[in-house]
């Protein structure tokens, strides 16, 4: 038995409690929908417990992150940073490092220290209407030999010139020098956004060309140049909406993605060469693929996909097996039956039906995190 | 009689104590209710910022064919009382402190028609500069109509040029748009082209209304955030289509807002209340809003969805002061067709 002054107090402490109880839940409870994306670095689980070989450099947040066994390493602070090239050779990185007004190329090593700053594209605006003769430089990359920088970039401008048209053409600088020394090696379409992402190749160049269609709608293709100032020719359909390409190491493929008009993103590929694409082949078409890159041991494809329905995107490995599958094994050879000559025909052995290949689906790396799908992914064997 | 026991003593006292069983209900009864109270009053600032934003009754001038008074239970079209279709007027503005409160231009003007029978929606984009006869008098371009009178002239304005029935309206600020895109947790978006803007005002952080600001928004498959979000489809210099470039991208971010609030869930709806509060008024009452989540969640095929942009030769240039003329002939029997 109780008393009932007791019991008043008690009921009281405990509604207090009960209420601020709920509140505070309540306020802490957030749908998975709309949490906000984890530091790579966090140590929480992921998804699979899957080492990819190498090091793979991307971005978040404007930081670059190393992932190699199974771990990501932060490289960089939340700077800018963003796009991720590895040197031909592999000892250093590129990287952009982006600001409000304008963006850089830097040379960095591996372990993210910076060794250079490659491009100069700051220059102050003479007045609150002007946002002076700033210049974004996107997506550099080395040529094989490591003599010449390439890059998307919007320049060179002048202060205050009022021009709307602002467009990115692929420039080639000599590495260390300026674009002064360089020269703009593709000629971008008027109020398209221009010319992105340019992958070397062996004899040039291929990169995304945005470009008008019969429509008015803007549609990217693959192009091939081979030469500084040449028009070059287009890879791609504009019906197909193709872009970011991704050569394969052994040279023989490119690995892109194509949407056809529509809010997907269709991870694809097709042979290359040297100067045409064969064939486009889509090898995923229930995900918003995006920056495909090639394992420096052929041994697959990592790309970026969101983890869920319009999510932020997550690494994801696609093996080998899905896109090239292996030969079938033949058939077994009839063998007549041991113990004598036979008067009447072998005996023909029951079909033996060919095995069917498993599904290979793609792999998730991770969860929870939220990577720049406008940036490249870079892979060190 | 023992000594000190007084007769009516044990009678007293066991009224003042309760069984063991009557005090666990009791204080079960009493977790729950303070439980629910503080559920409740956690809820309640969402609650209030729902009830100010929705409902909202505006006045519709005449000459407009809905009559006067428009309500939040509008008088649904004959096409409508059929197929429970409705049509709903989407406002966007500039809200920044370049303008006075409600005397906003609407930047974007996108009339919704949703066929809930056929699961078909109809997206329609209008040219913010189109050069049309204004509700409130005289003639001018259409996203002025909202300055000079509010929601009821711009739906007036709507409804008396194009010839279609409105059932409600949504008005959307402009920081309401980012806020609202960050309280969801961003949004998948393919964007369709580098979008890349030298004079891009730099009203909402930039701190100077009348400043410009630098923008590049890379093109592929990403994550947007709120502020990046408002880039995409705000900025129009880069784009040789300007106004007509911008709507496109306008109706792709409505539709992946669409597919990221389909992820929602109720725990969301307070975060959700706080960054709308005051950037977000629309007709549409509570109990229809509730009514038309799960509707909206049923809409899952993308090619049910229809955009229209009013491109040439549905306008030309070279109307007054930097307008957009409309080609009324080939744009009425349009709006007929998919708004009827």
């Amino acid at each position: 038995m109780i008393a009932r002054f007791v019991l008043a107090i008690g009921l009281a402490i405990l509604m207090v409690i009960s209420g601020t109880t709920s509140y505070i839940y309540l306020s802490s409870r957030q749908s998975h929908a709309v949490a906000a994306p984890q530091k790579p670095t966090d140590p929480t689980p992921r998804a699979q417990q899957f080492t990819l070989p190498g090091t793979i450099y991307l971005a978040q947040s404007g930081a670059l992150y190393s992932f190699s066994a199974g771990r990501f390493h932060q490289l960089t602070p939340e700077a800018g940073w963003t796009q991720p090239a590895l040197y031909p050779d592999g000892s250093q990185l590129l990287a952009v490092k982006r600001s409000g007004l304008f963006s850089d190329v830097y040379a960095l090593t591996r372990f993210g220290n910076v060794t250079s700053q490659l491009t100069s594209n700051q220059a102050a605006p003479r007045s609150r209407w002007d946002t002076g003769a700033n210049a974004w430089s996107f997506y550099p990359r080395l040529s094989p030999d490591q003599r010449t920088l390439f890059m998307s970039y919007d320049g060179p401008k002048a202060a205050g010139d009022g021009n709307f048209n602002v467009v990115m053409q692929v420039w080639g600088i000599p590495l260390g020098g300026t674009f002064r020394q360089g020269r703009s090696w593709t000629t971008a379409n008027n109020y398209t956004g221009g010319d992105m992402q340019p992958v070397p190749v062996p004899g040039g160049i291929i990169y995304t060309k945005y470009s008008y269609d019969s429509n008015a709608n803007r549609v990217g293709q693959l192009w091939f140049t081979n030469r500084a100032g040449t028009a070059g020719k287009a890879l791609t359909t504009q019906a197909a909406n193709c872009s970011q390409p991704s050569l394969s190491p052994d040279g023989h493929n490119v690995a892109m993605i194509c949407n056809y008009g529509k809010q997907v993103s269709y991870l694809t590929i097709a042979t290359w060469n040297g100067s045409a694409l064969g064939p486009l082949q889509t090898v995923i078409s229930d995900q918003l693929v995006a920056q495909p890159i090639w394992a420096p041991d052929g041994s697959g494809i990592a790309y970026l996909a969101p983890g869920g329905p319009a999510a932020p995107f997550q690494l994801w490995w696609l093996p080998r097996a899905r896109y090239a599958p292996p030969a079938p094994t033949p058939p077994p050879v009839p063998t007549p039956t041991p113990g004598g000559p036979h008067s009447s025909p072998l005996p023909t052995p029951s079909p033996v039906p060919a095995p069917t290949p498993p599904v290979v689906k793609p792999v998730q790396i991770t969860t929870n995190l939220g990577f720049d799908a406008t940036s490249p992914l870079a892979w060190l064997g | 009689m023992p000594l000190g026991f007084k007769p009516g003593h044990r009678a007293r006292a066991s009224r003042r104590r309760l069984s063991p069983f009557r005090t666990l209900t009791i204080a079960i009864l009493a977790i729950a209710l303070s439980a629910a109270a503080g559920g409740f009053a956690y809820f309640v600032p969402a609650a209030v910022t729902a009830f100010n934003a929705t409902a909202q009754v505006v006045k519709v001038p005449s000459p407009s064919p809905a009559g006067l008074l428009f309500s939040p239970s509008p008088s649904p079209s004959q096409a409508a009382q059929s197929q429970g279709a409705f049509t709903v007027l989407l406002l966007g503005s500039d809200d920044d402190s370049k303008f006075f409160a409600d005397h906003v231009l609407t930047q974007s003007m996108i009339l919704v028609r949703v066929v809930p029978a056929t699961k078909e929606v109809t997206m329609l984009s209008i040219p913010r500069d189109l050069y049309a006869h204004l509700s409130t008098g005289g003639f001018g371009k259409i996203d002025g109509a909202y300055s000079y009178g509010g929601a009821g002239a711009a739906i007036a304005t709507v409804q008396q040029d194009f010839n279609v029935h409105i059932d409600d309206y949504i008005w959307v600020g402009l920081l309401g748009l980012i806020k609202v895109i960050d309280a969801i947790g961003g949004i998948d978006v393919v964007t369709t082209n580098p979008v890349l803007d030298d004079y891009y005002p730099a009203d909402v952080y930039g701190g100077d209304p009348y400043g410009y600001q630098r923008v590049a928004v890379l093109a592929g498959p990403q994550h947007l955030d709120g502020i990046h979000a408002m880039e995409y489809v705000r900025s129009r210099h880069g784009d040789l289509q300007s106004d007509f470039g911008r709507s496109k991208r306008q109706q792709q971010v409505l539709m992946a807002i669409r597919q990221k609030a389909k992820q929602l869930s109720p725990e969301d709806i307070p975060a959700l209340a706080t960054a709308i509060g005051g950037e977000l008024k629309t007709s549409i009452g509570l109990d229809r809003v509730a009514r038309l989540v799960p509707l909206a969640a049923s809409f899952d095929n993308p090619d049910a969805i229809r955009q229209i942009v009013l491109v040439p030769p549905y306008t030309h240039g070279g109307g007054p002061d930097g307008s957009i003329n409309p080609n009324w002939s080939l744009i009425l029997p349009l709006v007929h067709q998919y708004f009827p």
